[in-house]
């Protein structure tokens, strides 16, 4: 008779018998854990997924439409610092007589609006309204919808009775602006422009067009002219846009244009560049604030296979004596295990596809808080809509799924070798990973972690240095942290035995005295989940200090004046002489600081220029925190040229941006020609991640022939009120923002905060999947231990007494957990602050532990492991006795 | 005093009948073979004379207790104080050394220091481990962990011992040795025993025999124990 076994059957077949008697109906019997593991996984993923949405449209903000407002530009040419003047049109003109190349000339002002001067940042775009008009692919020449001057009266839409031409109060703004606002055609919005409060008058609001960028929530376009007068910048321009008519000579004349213009560029002192070029080396100055910030959530996503490996390492134990009877019946081991990684499949699609759609929530809400940070540390960018390709989805599928099958893989494994069920009855302790027992690894892993701590960066592009060996530190640490920890159990054993300990804690003590796999795994994931976390509270932490530190030794003028917009980095209002003499001149005022800051650009890297000056007390100069301090102090240094060389300080992430140090010599673009700079001490500064560089405002004045200032400090007369005395410039000069001292130093630390808020919510989150994980670790412990459950009932343990000793347990895995995570948190909190930090942002900060939080986070995780722990115990003491006949 | 009585105890799984009215008393000191094949509701029977599970109807009374009146906390109460169970798989606590499971049920039941330890060293000396005191049970061999398993039932002093197949991971030389200690225990203790067994062996240290099947005691035989 010819017969068929399980084993003889197709390895498919197999499979699919498996996963439909055995895999579906676990999960038919038991939907709430298989919701609640593919919730953490979808979490993982979520979380992940919206940091990398957020970050690409927090950055593509940039620009976009700001930088190509002639709809796809082929290049632009812009001054290396300050205005490019209106007259160079003509030369420009002359350059390209017989070159089909369209010419835009635009002007581009920061602005605020009047009720909020520290509010969002306006952008004012001047641009020849005509030229554009008469161009394809540009703003106006939108046919998809009602423009903003519908009405066809042959002027086109900026023209007519509505129109923009000339006039210094009338503007468009986009569909986005209108809803962020709340305003419409008609509307009139008061604004500030440099020092004064000015009306514009809403005259249409322009239709999306898909084919075109997204026309930015913070912008309003204006005639050329009007801006002009509007901004009392008669003849300047921020740049010239060039456009090359399509057509089957394109590839010849745009080659030509280039030619012509990159020549024209380099006699002149000013720049060319593609937009391309400029948005890709902008955005490269975040790329490591976006990176680490990538890193942090991939950690929630870290802590999130941690918990599904416990989970699927539960469900194991669970099913043990279901997979020896499957082996029993002849299922291979390879068909076990591959029916667990098919359920980890399943598993990675479904945790993915539901963290896809989260991720795409959680980005909306995320995006803002990132261009916030962007925006005060880099460059100007507004909030895009995000957007979600096919690319990033399958990107993200196949890290969910590949995060899923690691997770699955072990337990997998586990499942396959689990012997028949004859030998099962002793309810063997196993589980876990045997290279957690090997602590000279650990030893190993931590050692070359240093090593690698002490790797120079990786280069990567122009303006981005990725610190590879301080993420190996990490890494390596983190594992070897993992193997340590198993030396914290014996110790921690004997705590839990001191004093008198009742029957249940001396229980508990006995589990920790001779630890299992999951025990070790529990506690090394509960490490890993609070060391990276409080490694980030360390890196926030010395952030804070050193900042309150820096603002201590900065501020010290009792207050500060300056243009509505002060607190983006892109603020370009100023403060005319009128204005700033007449506060100076003013009753109670004792002497002020002035600085006048520009953008600049040095081998292709554009940072900030400062002209500084400072009143005639010695005891008031601009003591700044110095890196490396200059040979010579004083309020006067910085006037001292040495033959045709100017003495500059550079702050340190403006050393390192441009690698240069004390000493080195520097080339200054200015519309006075170039000018020699030597660097004569480096500082630090925490403001920007751009880079400054500080001279005397005696030379800068002289190089732009400008008197206006972006900011100065006040210092008033002894016994006057600053209060009192702010609130009267205020009221004086409305269109300025004027702050005491204490209200400044408390905005910068609110802004600090704002820009950690993403850190303080993905720390959160790996807590809490962390302590999760500990809770149904705990429930697989007890679980594999049934049998010792039902011996403690049948000698006498109450349910209670059961859930007690869960909880002594739970709770000394916490405190290994705690400490183990703690301890490697130093570590981290070091590579982060001396290796990743300085090689990433090129800001050094001191070193601080904050301890009251560790305290509270110890404290928190303990008691919750504690409870968790009890419930948990609680829970499967219910379990009965073996009913065996 | 009886030790025991059930009196007309039923059990039922869902529609699945169990026990159906079993009766049957134990006096002090006295054991009793509780014999059947599989699913005749022998361990059921034991599960609720132990409190571990409860009868539908009928009553169980242990010392003059009935146990239809406890509440959980009572039950492990009287399992604590009175009652104790050996099982066939030993069931030691794994991480605790032999001297710690048999004073584990002395700490639950709150004794103190000196008159703890002096039990537990007697215990170890009645069952023969003092050599083996320390040892943690996955170092001890089946015989010697079922010693431990009887200490730690003994340690409380129990009216009565619920033994499930005390023998029956065991080997032939064992398994007689092991019988051999129950009934000194229980005669030099005068603690009443039942003991839930497939072997005829079990017998010879027994007053008397019920065979169990479907759920009903069929007959009670008495024996040479």
């Amino acid at each position: 008779m010819k017969s068929s076994s399980p084993s003889t059957l197709p390895p498919v077949a197999v499979g699919r018998i498996l996963w439909s008697r055995v895999i579906w109906r676990h999960w038919k019997r038991e939907p709430w854990l298989t919701a609640v593991l593919v919730g953490i996984l979808s979490l993982g993923v979520a979380v992940f997924l919206s940091v990398r949405l957020a970050n690409k449209a927090a950055v593509s903000g940039f620009g976009l439409f700001t930088e190509s407002i002639a709809g796809e530009s082929d290049f632009i040419l812009r001054p290396g610092a300050g205005r490019l003047p209106v007259e160079e049109l003509w030369r420009i003109r002359e350059e390209l007589t017989r070159s089909p190349a369209e010419i835009f000339p635009v002007l581009e002002v920061s602005g605020a609006l009047a009720d909020e001067p520290n509010g969002p940042l306006l952008r004012f775009v001047g641009a020849d309204l005509v030229a554009l008009q008469n161009t394809a692919n540009s703003i106006r020449n939108d046919s998809s919808g009602p423009g903003p001057d519908s009405e066809s009266d042959g002027q086109g839409r900026f023209g007519g009775e509505d129109s923009l031409l000339g006039r210094a109060d009338r503007v468009l703004v986009g569909e986005a602006f209108a809803k962020r606002f709340q305003v419409e055609k008609g509307s009139v919005l008061s604004v500030l422009i440099h020092d004064r409060k000015a009306e514009v008058e809403i005259r249409g609001v322009l239709p999306a067009n898909p084919n075109l960028p997204e026309v930015p929530d913070h912008l309003l376009l204006m005639d050329l002219p009007g801006l002009q007068a509007l901004a009392r910048e008669p003849d300047a321009l921020s740049r010239v846009e060039f456009r090359i008519p399509e057509g089957v000579h394109f590839a010849e004349n745009r080659r030509l244009v280039g030619e012509r213009m990159w020549d024209f560029a380099s006699e002149n002192g000013y720049l060319l560049h593609t937009p391309e070029d400029r948005k890709s080396s902008v955005t490269q100055m975040s790329a490591a604030f976006r990176l680490n910030l990538t890193i942090l959530s991939g950690l929630a996503l870290l802590v999130g296979v941690y918990l599904i490996l416990q989970a699927m390492e539960a469900a194991v134990i669970k099913r043990r004596s279901e997979i020896a009877v499957l082996r029993s019946l002849g299922v291979t081991p390879a068909q076990i295990r591959a029916a667990w990684m098919w359920e980890g499949v399943v598993f990675g699609i479904l945790g993915s596809i539901l963290g896809i759609l989260l991720g795409r929530i959680l980005a909306m809400g995320m995006v803002g808080a990132i261009a916030r940070t962007v925006n005060t540390l880099y460059y100007e960018t507004t909030t895009t809509s995000i957007s979600l390709s096919g690319g990033e989805v399958l990107f993200c599928l196949a890290f969910g799924l590949g995060a899923s099958l690691f997770a699955t893989w072990l337990p997998a494994r586990e499942a396959s070798q689990t012997p028949p069920a004859q030998s099962l009855k002793q309810g063997t302790r196993g589980g876990g990973i045997a290279v957690l027992k090997r602590w000279p690894l650990g030893l190993v892993l931590i050692a070359a972690g240093i090593g690698f701590a002490f790797l120079p960066p990786f280069q990567s592009g122009i303006e981005n240095q990725v610190p590879l060996g301080g993420y190996l530190a990490a890494i390596l640490a983190v594992f070897g942290a993992s193997i340590l920890i198993g030396l914290l159990f014996r110790p921690v054993s004997r705590g839990l035995r001191s004093g008198r300990p009742g029957p249940m804690r001396q229980y508990a003590a006995s589990q920790l005295q001779r630890p299992g796999g999951r025990h070790r795994l529990t506690a090394a994931g509960l490490a890993v989940a609070i060391g990276m976390s409080a490694a980030m509270a360390i890196l926030v932490a010395s952030f804070e200090n050193t900042l309150t530190g820096w603002i201590g030794q900065l501020l010290k003028a009792d207050a500060y004046v300056a243009a509505a917009g002060a607190n983006s980095v892109a603020n370009e209002n100023t403060l005319s002489p009128a204005v700033w003499k007449e506060i100076e001149a003013s009753e109670g005022v004792a002497g002020v600081d002035r600085l006048r800051r520009y953008s600049v650009t040095v081998q292709g890297r554009e940072f900030f220029l400062g002209g500084a000056d400072y009143n005639n007390d010695p005891e008031r100069y601009l003591q700044l925190i110095w890196i490396d301090p200059p040979a010579k102090k004083g309020p006067r240094v910085l006037e001292e040229k040495m033959e045709q060389v100017h003495p500059g300080w550079i702050s340190e992430s403006l050393a390192r941006r441009l690698s240069i140090e004390k000493g080195s010599p520097v080339v200054l673009p200015t519309p006075a020609g170039p000018k020699k700079i030597e660097v004569t001490g480096v500082f630090a500064e925490y403001g920007n991640e751009t880079g400054t560089m500080i001279v005397s405002r005696r030379f800068t004045r002289e190089w732009y022939g400008d008197e206006r200032l972006t900011n100065m400090a006040v210092y008033f007369d002894e016994g006057v009120d600053a209060e009192e005395k702010v609130a009267r410039l205020s009221e004086q000069f409305p269109a300025i923002n004027v702050r005491t001292n204490a209200r400044l130093r408390e905005e910068s630390i609110r802004i600090f905060h704002q820009t950690f808020a993403v850190t303080y919510a993905l720390e959160a989150i790996a807590v809490l999947i962390a302590v999760t994980g500990l809770g149904l670790a705990l429930a697989g412990l007890l679980l594999e231990r049934k049998n010792e459950l039902a011996t403690l009932k049948s000698i006498g343990a109450t349910r209670k007494e059961v859930a007690l000793a869960a909880m002594w347990e739970s709770s000394g895995i916490a405190v290994i957990g705690y400490l183990g995570g703690i301890l490697l948190s130093f570590f981290l909190g070091w590579v982060l602050i001396f290796v990743i930090n300085p090689q990433s942002f090129g800001w050094t900060l001191s070193y601080r532990i904050p301890w009251g939080a560790f305290a509270m986070l110890g404290i928190l995780t303990v008691l919750t492991a504690g409870l968790v722990g009890y419930v948990v115990g609680y829970q499967k003491a219910q379990l009965d006795s073996d009913r065996e006949e | 005093m009886k030790a025991l009585q059930v009196s007309k105890v039923t059990k039922s799984y869902g529609e699945v009948p169990v026990l159906k009215g079993v009766s049957f008393g134990l006096a002090a000191g006295e054991r009793v073979a509780l014999m059947g094949p599989s699913g005749s509701g022998k361990s059921t029977l034991l599960n609720c004379i132990g409190g571990i599970d409860r009868s539908d109807e009928g009553t169980i009374t242990i010392e003059e207790q009935s146990l239809e009146g406890l509440d959980e906390n009572e039950l492990c109460r009287l399992r604590r104080e009175s009652v104790s169970t050996i099982f066939q798989f030993f069931h030691l606590l794994p991480t605790l050394s032999a001297r710690e499971n048999i004073e584990f049920p002395l700490q639950l039941a709150g004794l103190e220091g000196a008159e703890r330890e002096e039990r537990v060293a007697q215990l170890i000396d009645e069952v023969g481990l003092s050599h083996r005191a320390d040892a943690m049970p996955d170092e001890l061999s089946g015989g010697e962990m079922q010693r431990v398993a009887i200490a730690r039932a003994l340690s409380i002093r129990p009216h009565l011992i619920l033994a499930d197949e005390p023998t029956g991971n065991l080997d032939t030389v064992t398994g007689e040795s092991i019988l051999d200690l129950l009934a000194e225990l229980s005669d030099a203790h005068g603690i009443a025993m039942v003991l839930v067994t497939h072997s005829e062996s079990v017998t010879r240290i027994c007053q008397r025999t019920l065979r169990m099947q479907d759920g009903v005691i069929l007959e009670e035989i008495a024996t040479a124990g």
